[in-house]
């Protein structure tokens, strides 16, 4: 690529290509976990209305991290796994604004723009992306997938650890 | 008693990890050579759209594209600690919908090993301040100590209407000078027809219009100086300022020549700091950005020639590896000197990334801009640059690209420009390409 300015928006563009394939080897994954009930992958198909009927259990069962918000981006959930990473507990997160108080780090265009955007539109969102949390203040490169639904009154953000 | 102690000290990281989560300013930690150790949440929201790889790993890589000077502000920091730079505005691309945000950015030299960043969009209150500047300058003009200043006339075409003492004075200039343009007090490369009209037209719409920069006298010696335009709306008869402008005899506009000589250097060396690159001396991204909107608002009020090259160092990286970063420096270096030599003063020569240079041409069409791109390509392929470890050659690729009516903005004129510039490096580096991708002569 040659120039200037316009680097980080092809950049994007690229990914945004990619990122929603899965590997083959996740699609192996997933037939794996339909078998048994509660083990959900994070790359599956059909995996909002899986989520939207656990439990805060079950979703501490869950091997990612799960926050699920409301229309007005308060959290409503917080699994442990997320918690475990982040070094907060959940009492600390739940009924907080999301994208200001809990992760101010994804209130830009690639995360809570997609949400509100899809919103805007009355359209379904699920869409995963590279990125880079700061949990407890760490850089940790992870997987993002931004799940909303216009008939769904939760909408979630899944995280993923990369290697 | 302890497990009670250890439940409280638990308590109180947990608090104190959300405070970091929380706070509204972005802050990295980092090694020296810019790894980032620890980052808080702001810090990754405004750098993540902006990291070329996608990754917060490095501190220098991520603010790469909108700081590229950033590595060499820290290694020319000969203290063993203190504040390497202190709220310096970078401006970041940001989406369509938001536009061009502004961040301030600060970093600290903790010691040898350590550095501590912080960062902040300050867009809003950029906006804000750039208002109260303006009216700071009004009042810099009217009382700050200057050597001397002139009076003069201007009719609407800018000529000057008549002469007085205080022309004399400053300027040096006789009963002569009476029906010149005002662009007589400019030296040649530094103002152009078209930006005489600019700047009447800029003092019309604003009530005033002031640039700073260097004069010329009758005998062709130079002074720093200031100049401003001033309407002058309350004519001696009351009529309305059209009337008048019909008149072209008259003397509508007022300009005030300062002398400002004697003004203190180091206001005007951290006045320039904001606007220049650190490593090589020529303008910055941010000074590139705000003439390239300035002239846009120009061109569309107006439309004339204005052109935009695009220059990238060929093989940039390979000189880097075999020769070193100083050796690189070295390089851009050199090649904004020899940019420095080529263009008009009038021309906005600036370093807008790593090894990207950009520069705006008012007042000069495809053809002048394709063949000054010529000449510095040409230069630079003959001349290798001066460095510790010998002589360095490096050739550059240039994209050209020119106003017209299908290009609204900034960035759709510097998208042509880039896409130009694609076209000479695919064609094999060291040429000009033009809109039509047809390449002048290689070297």
């Amino acid at each position: 690529m040659a120039g200037s300015s316009l680097k980080s928006c092809v950049r994007m563009t690229d990914r945004k290509a990619n990122d929603s394939v899965p590997t083959a080897g996740s699609v192996a994954q997933q037939g794996i976990a339909m078998n048994t009930e509660s083990a959900l992958e994070f790359s599956q198909p059909g995996l909002l209305d899986r989520l939207l009927a656990l439990d805060s259990a079950g979703l501490d069962t869950l091997e990612f991290g799960v926050i699920g918000f409301g229309a007005d981006t308060v959290v409503c959930d917080y699994n442990a796994y997320e918690s475990k990473m982040a070094g907060l507990s959940k009492d600390r997160v739940i009924g907080h604004p999301f994208f200001s108080v809990v992760a101010a780090c994804m209130n830009n265009f690639m995360v809570a723009q997609r949400f509100e955007d899809a919103a805007a539109a009355g359209q379904a969102l699920d869409f995963t992306l590279d990125y880079v949390l700061t949990l407890r203040m760490r850089p940790v490169k992870v997987q993002l997938r931004l799940l909303a639904d216009p008939g769904a009154e939760r909408r979630f953000v899944l995280v993923n650890r990369r290697l | 008693m302890f497990p009670v102690v250890e439940d409280d000290l638990a308590q109180e990281h947990e608090a104190l990890t959300q405070f970091v989560y929380m706070a509204p300013a972005g802050l990295v930690q980092a090694r020296i050579d810019g790894e980032i150790v620890m980052i808080n949440p702001v810090a990754a929201q405004l750098m993540m759209p902006l990291s070329p790889d996608g990754n917060l790993s490095n501190l220098f890589t991520a603010l790469g594209d909108i700081a590229p000077d950033l590595r060499s502000r820290l290694a020319d920091f000969a203290e063993p600690q203190g504040l390497v730079c202190d709220g310096v505005h970078l401006l970041a691309p940001g989406d369509a919908r938001s536009g061009r945000r502004l961040f301030s950015f600060s970093l600290i030299k903790l010691d040898a090993s350590r550095v501590m960043a912080m960062l902040q969009d300050v867009t809003v209150q950029a906006q804000r301040e750039r208002l109260l500047r303006h009216q700071e300058a009004w009042l810099n003009a009217i009382l700050t100590g200057v050597a001397d200043y002139a009076l003069i006339n201007l009719d609407a075409r800018g000529c000057v209407t008549e002469w007085n003492e205080s022309i004399g004075r400053v300027t040096g200039h006789g009963v002569d000078v009476v029906g010149r343009s005002l662009s007589v007090f400019y030296p040649e490369d530094a103002i152009t027809p078209e930006r005489v009209l600019d700047r009447l037209h800029e003092a019309e719409h604003s009530g005033w219009s002031l640039d700073d920069g260097w004069r010329v006298r009758a005998d062709g010696s130079r002074f720093w100086g200031s100049a401003m335009i001033a309407p002058q709306r309350a004519l001696a008869d009351g009529r309305p300022l059209a009337d008048a402008l019909a008149e072209a005899e008259e003397a509508v506009y007022c300009l005030i020549v300062r002398d400002m000589s004697g003004l203190c250097e180091a206001a005007e060396e951290a006045r320039h700091a904001a606007v220049r690159d650190h490593l090589t001396g020529i303008g910055n991204r941010r000074a590139f950005f705000d003439a390239a909107e300035t002239e846009l608002r120009r061109w569309r009020r107006m439309p004339r020639p204005l052109s935009l090259l695009l220059i990238d160092a060929d093989h940039f990286k390979n000189i880097n590896d075999r020769h070193g970063h100083p050796a690189g420096d070295a390089v851009l270096h050199h090649i904004a000197g020899q940019m420095r030599a080529t263009f008009r003063q009038i021309d906005m020569v600036a370093r807008i990334g790593g090894e990207e240079f950009a520069v705006l041409l008012p007042s000069a069409d495809l053809a002048s801009a394709l063949r000054v791109a010529e000449r510095l390509r040409a230069t630079l392929a003959a001349k290798p640059a001066a460095t510790d470890t010998g002589p360095v050659g490096c050739t550059v690729s240039i994209g050209v690209a020119t106003m017209d009516d299908r290009t609204a903005s900034v960035e759709a004129l510097l998208k042509r420009a880039d896409e130009a510039l694609y076209a000479a490096k695919t064609g094999g580096r060291n040429r000009v390409c033009g809109p039509a991708a047809l390449p002048t002569e290689a070297g």
